[in-house]
């Protein structure tokens, strides 16, 4: 029973320390990941990917990359880069920092090798000024009648793979983070309102911050020449009514409290009333086409504004309102109000047009994978710049004496990934320690 | 009077390019010196001429230039070119260019025949675009993806000499005959993609920071996101199996063809075929 277990996980190993398994995987992982562009997803059109047949939706098909068995897939490679570096990890070492000169002919690289003829000790002086020259590090060993040594340059590139392949690790770690411990919400609001943070619209996750933010102006602003400059929102962040920071966003320019970053995403036009009922006035917001409402309290009736004319800075603002009751279809009540004038809304209360303003989108996110992802990302492109701008050069030799302190020199360089590179170097080394 | 001027690079670099394919493709046949010689000084030129087209594009719409698909193939286009120059004068390979060529020609070919001139006037950016990592992603997408380009011309050749020595005719006289070794260009063809597998992951990489900063998601799987993944896997694929396997020669020829056949669906189908989003690109 336990030589079967024995059986059981070294095959297990062997099967996520191979290169075949992982190459399968990343080609599974883009196939599926292929197969996610042809059907639509939840996250990016929802309407279209209620469409799909139930079976598909149940199956995952609609929110693939979210899926549990894509997750799985991607921890499946990750368990297989960190069983490969394992694996790779001494080897490298000792190609790195552990290299010996070779004790016999055979050890010299075969591939790409160049035999020179010399005499014992001047040879090897001047075997050691070339390598001291082009910057190799390198080992010799003396015997009686040989010596040998072994010369390695930019023998950082050794690791690059290595890094490439944790950096892969360290990515998934910091998306799996921001999955776990992260939440993603939205919210839109207009100019002068305040909104519990435990407000928003949540899509992801769920938020235990308490904090509330205070939207203190939403503005659309516009360059000289007419084209857009960006969206503004200057917000507050409220501690108990308090205000602690105060702050202006704009797309591309987020703002950060608490690991918490607020993102400018849209924005929509709105208008300022004030209701007055019997004497007691309440400030309303409405955003333009009908998006939110206000229900006078122990009322029936819906107070709704569609179209917006002029900006939140200019005075000829106006406003077209409407008014519904209970559940009917037809407006009781609709009309235009200019910057300031005051009506009657069935009797119930008096309506006063303050001024156009602004509702600004917000995209509010926490994530504290992040951190992990970018230095995942700095580590992958270090591995990267080492596997393929920084390759070791590893050359070799042994001199065996023939004829009293006269021998010959039998010099090798191990393959590199561009065989020509490699025959580059070893014809470059030979030819400065013959000259 | 400055669009005016960029018209006119428009139609050099159209000219010069194309002018720039056939003579490369002659010279290939007839082996004349002078012939290829004007071929390499035609490239140079509508390199030039790309540059002054894309630098005044910039100058009259004030940013980057990648607000719509005519910017971004002008961009391409200069990719290809200036990577394929550089390898031509760095190898002195210069039947290359009858394979790389026509790539940028019929790159231009699309704009001229596929795009309205609605569709190539600078536009306003929306703010979303308004960031320095999106230069850097396109600087970066630009050299690997010329990088890419030329890859695959060199699958291209690769396949054509091959099967002309498998019939035995090594030695024949045929345009194959001027290829440099099968191994020379396998060789070649590992390096353009270890120059551009590493920038094509910056420009991932780019693109997930800017991303981060409009929209607080550095990875939201859209497809021109999931599908540039896609060929970073393959590329992925091909360096493993070359160094693992020892998969060179034909099959790795293969790859490289397929390879930018997933950077062309990446940079077109993905607007053009599937239904979606990304509107920016
Ligand atoms: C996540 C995607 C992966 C990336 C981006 C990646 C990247 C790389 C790179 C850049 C190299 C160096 C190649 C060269 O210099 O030509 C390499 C080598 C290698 N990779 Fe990967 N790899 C990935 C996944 C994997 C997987 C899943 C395995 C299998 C467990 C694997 C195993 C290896 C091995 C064994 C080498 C050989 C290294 C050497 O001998 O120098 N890789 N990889």
């Amino acid at each position: 029973m336990a030589e079967n277990s024995k059986g059981w996980s070294d095959q297990l190993w062997s099967v996520f320390s191979s290169m075949k398994t992982g190459l399968a995987l990343l080609g599974i992982v883009a196939f599926v990941s292929g197969i996610g562009t042809l059907i639509p997803q939840i996250e990016q059109d929802s309407e279209k990917a209620q469409a799909v047949g139930q079976l598909w939706q149940a199956m995952g098909f609609t929110h693939l990359y979210s899926t549990v068995w894509f997750r799985l897939l991607l921890g499946l490679l990750c368990i297989n880069l960190i069983v490969c570096s394992l694996q790779r990890f001494h080897g490298i070492y000792k190609r790195t920092f552990k290299l010996t000169p070779p004790s016999s002919l055979a050890q010299v690289p075969q591939k790409n090798k160049v035999v020179v003829q010399g005499q014992f000790a001047p040879l090897r002086e001047s075997v050691q000024e070339v390598l001291r020259q082009k910057g190799y590090r390198f080992t010799l060993s003396d015997q009686s009648d040989s010596w040998s040594f072994i010369a390695i340059k930019r023998r950082m590139g050794n690791w690059g793979s290595l890094i490439t392949h944790l950096s892969f690790v360290v990515l998934l770690m910091g998306a799996l983070l921001g999955s776990i411990l992260g939440f993603k919400g939205y919210f839109m609001e207009g100019a002068g309102n305040t909104l519990p943070i435990q407000a928003i619209q949540v899509s992801k996750g769920t938020v235990s911050e308490t904090f509330s933010v205070r939207i203190n102006s939403a503005e659309d602003r516009f360059l000289a020449n007419g084209e857009r400059d960006n969206w503004y929102t200057d917000l507050s962040i409220l501690e108990n009514g308090q205000e602690v920071i105060r702050n202006t966003l704009s797309v591309n320019h987020p703002f950060v409290y608490k690991g918490i970053t607020f993102y400018q995403a849209s924005f929509a036009k709105g208008a300022h009333f004030t209701v007055d009922r019997n004497g007691q006035k309440t400030p309303v917001v409405l955003r333009e086409n009908g998006q939110n409402y206000f229900q006078a309290p122990g009322t029936d009736l819906y107070l709704i504004t569609t179209t917006l004319m002029g900006s939140s800075t200019s005075q000829k603002a106006g406003a077209f309102y409407q008014v519904y009751k209970g559940t009917g279809v037809q407006p009781v009540q609709s009309g235009q109000l200019t910057n300031g004038q005051t009506i009657d809304v069935q009797g119930t209360y008096q309506l006063t047009f303050d001024g156009a303003t602004g509702f600004t989108g917000l995209q509010v996110k926490k994530d504290p994978g992040v951190t992990l992802i970018w230095l995942g990302c700095t580590l992958l492109m270090a591995g990267l710049l080492l596997a393929f701008y920084w390759q070791p050069e590893v050359i070799s030799g042994i001199f065996q004496a023939e004829n009293g302190r006269q021998g010959k020199l039998t010099v090798g360089a191990l393959s590199g990934k561009v065989t020509d590179n490699t025959r580059k170097a070893l014809e470059q080394f030979v030819s400065s320690i013959t000259k | 009077m400055l669009e005016n001027l960029e018209t006119i690079m428009f139609y050099s670099l159209v000219m010069a390019s194309t002018l720039s394919m056939l003579l490369y493709w002659i010279w290939i046949g007839s082996k004349k010196e002078i012939v290829g010689r004007i071929a390499t000084y035609l490239t140079i030129l509508a390199l030039l001429a790309n540059t002054a087209a894309i630098i005044l594009r910039m100058i009259i719409s004030g940013h980057a230039p990648l607000s719509n698909g005519y910017e971004f193939i002008l961009t391409f286009v200069w990719g290809i070119m200036a990577v394929y120059l550089f390898a031509e004068i760095r190898n002195k390979l210069r039947s290359l260019g009858a394979f790389v060529m026509p790539i940028p020609v019929l790159l231009l070919m699309f704009i001229i025949m596929g795009m309205g001139p609605e569709e190539r006037i600078a536009q306003a950016i929306p703010p979303a675009l308004k960031s320095q990592w999106l230069t850097f992603h396109v600087v970066t997408a630009m050299l690997a993806y010329g990088a890419f380009a030329i890859s695959f011309g060199i699958g291209i050749m690769y396949l054509l000499k091959w099967g002309k020595e498998d019939e035995g005719k090594s030695n024949s006289k045929g345009i194959v005959a001027r290829f440099p070794a099968l191994d020379v260009l396998d060789d070649l063809s590992y390096k353009v993609i270890g120059f551009a597998f590493p920038l094509l992951t910056l420009c991932i990489i780019t693109g997930a920071i800017w991303a981060n900063y409009a929209w607080g998601t550095y990875w939201s799987w859209d497809p021109k996101e999931t599908w540039s993944l896609i060929t970073w896997i393959i590329y992925a694929a091909y360096l493993h199996a070359r160094l693992m396997y020892g998969w060179k020669g034909k099959r790795a020829a293969w790859m490289a063809i397929f390879g930018f056949a997933a950077v062309l669906f990446t940079f077109f189908g993905v607007n053009y075929l599937l239904p979606g989003l990304h509107s920016y690109a």
